[in-house]
């Protein structure tokens, strides 16, 4: 549900970084989205479908979305895990709790534009 | 791929173009107006909880409660978020504790924008200006509130046992950035098949630095602890 405000926020850097750069049209957008965000990934793109469609800016503009794998800290040993998935048991010492690290931003990367 | 920007594109478009870095979060914004409410709560001497959950898992109940409890040994003040009305203002205001309703018109979470708003608000109320303790309601939704930081110091999940014990799993990101979680409506337990431990135990996997308390508003059962975390709170903050 949020994600379109989310990408009105986006629009608006976009509109921004336009004027900075005296440029007339974006080509591409490139963003990371963090597996831990609470953002549905689909729900971002659908609304940015919508959305930039409605400005001459962006009307062409695509979106390239990574999102990297989550990072895990051990509540054992203290051992950094990167997976798609919680992993179920630590490989080192066996503990089964895990706190997540991070992995909840969505970054705006780069914009090419023209 | 593209030699210009790195991206997926085929090298079709111009390369007149200009690959602008940017490296900045989406939630930079929030995130900075964020940091100066923080400041603001800080400087009226409280310690705020922001709180989330589904619609009716009793978060204003809890607060009526609480406010009753805790008498007029610790200055509260309330900051509700609602879609519409100002019913759950209403409320917190027959306790006589300084309140203001933000109503978002449609949206599904508070910002950190619309709490500077309120803050300023607040403190035009009666006793609004110095409080010990900002209780911020977010609007009733376990999802988009977690991506938010409204400038709190901690929050709070909650999940009323009709709701069932699954909601750890279902909406991970609410337990992943709270400091605690009340499972609320405990009198209700011999109606519902709801397994606490099982829950508990479900959202420590989760996040295992939460503080996990199972309440009863209604009932008064589980609340000392509650009471007692809350106070500590306020002590700390001293």
């Amino acid at each position: 549900m949020h994600e379109m405000s989310l990408v009105q926020g986006l629009l608006g850097q976009l509109h921004k970084l336009a004027r900075e750069h005296n440029k007339e049209k974006v080509i591409s957008v490139c963003m990371e989205i963090g597996p831990l965000s609470g953002v549905v990934i689909d729900s971002f793109q659908f609304g940015f479908d919508i959305l930039a469609k409605d400005e001459a800016l962006t009307r062409d503009a695509k979106l390239i979305i990574d999102s990297p794998p989550a990072t895990y800290r051990c509540f054992g040993c203290g051992m950094e895990i990167k997976a798609e998935q919680r992993p179920e048991s630590c490989l080192h010492c066996s503990e089964t709790l895990f706190s997540p690290e991070g992995s909840d931003d969505l970054v705006l990367l780069r914009v090419e534009m023209e | 791929m593209c030699d210009a920007c790195g991206c997926d594109l085929k090298p079709e478009h111009s390369h007149d173009s200009k690959v602008i870095e940017v490296h900045q979060s989406l939630l930079a914004a929030n995130t900075a107006m964020a940091e100066k409410n923080r400041a603001h709560i800080e400087k009226m001497g409280a310690v705020a909880i922001n709180m989330i959950s589904s619609p009716g898992s009793g978060k204003t109940t809890l607060l009526e409660k609480t406010i009753e409890a805790i008498g007029n040994s610790i200055r509260i003040g309330v900051i509700e978020g609602d879609i519409e009305t100002d019913r759950d203002a209403q409320r917190i205001r027959a306790k006589g504790v300084p309140v203001i309703q933000l109503t978002t018109g449609g949206a599904c979470h508070l910002d950190a924008a619309q709490i500077h708003k309120g803050l300023h608000l607040l403190e035009k109320e009666p006793g609004g200006a110095k409080l010990d303790l900002l209780f911020i309601e977010n609007v009733g939704n376990l999802v988009c509130p977690a991506t938010f930081d409204l400038g709190e110091h901690h929050r709070i999940v909650l999940v009323s046992v009709p709701e069932g014990p699954d909601k750890p799993a279902k909406y991970p990101k609410a337990f992943h950035s709270s400091q605690v979680f009340i499972i609320s409506k405990t009198d209700l337990l011999p109606y519902f098949d709801f397994p606490v431990e099982e829950a508990k135990a479900e959202a420590l996997q989760l996040n295992p630095n939460l503080l996990v308390m199972d309440l009863s508003a209604t009932s008064g059962e589980g609340f000392d602890q509650w009471l007692d975390y809350l106070k500590e709170l306020c002590e700390n903050d001293d």
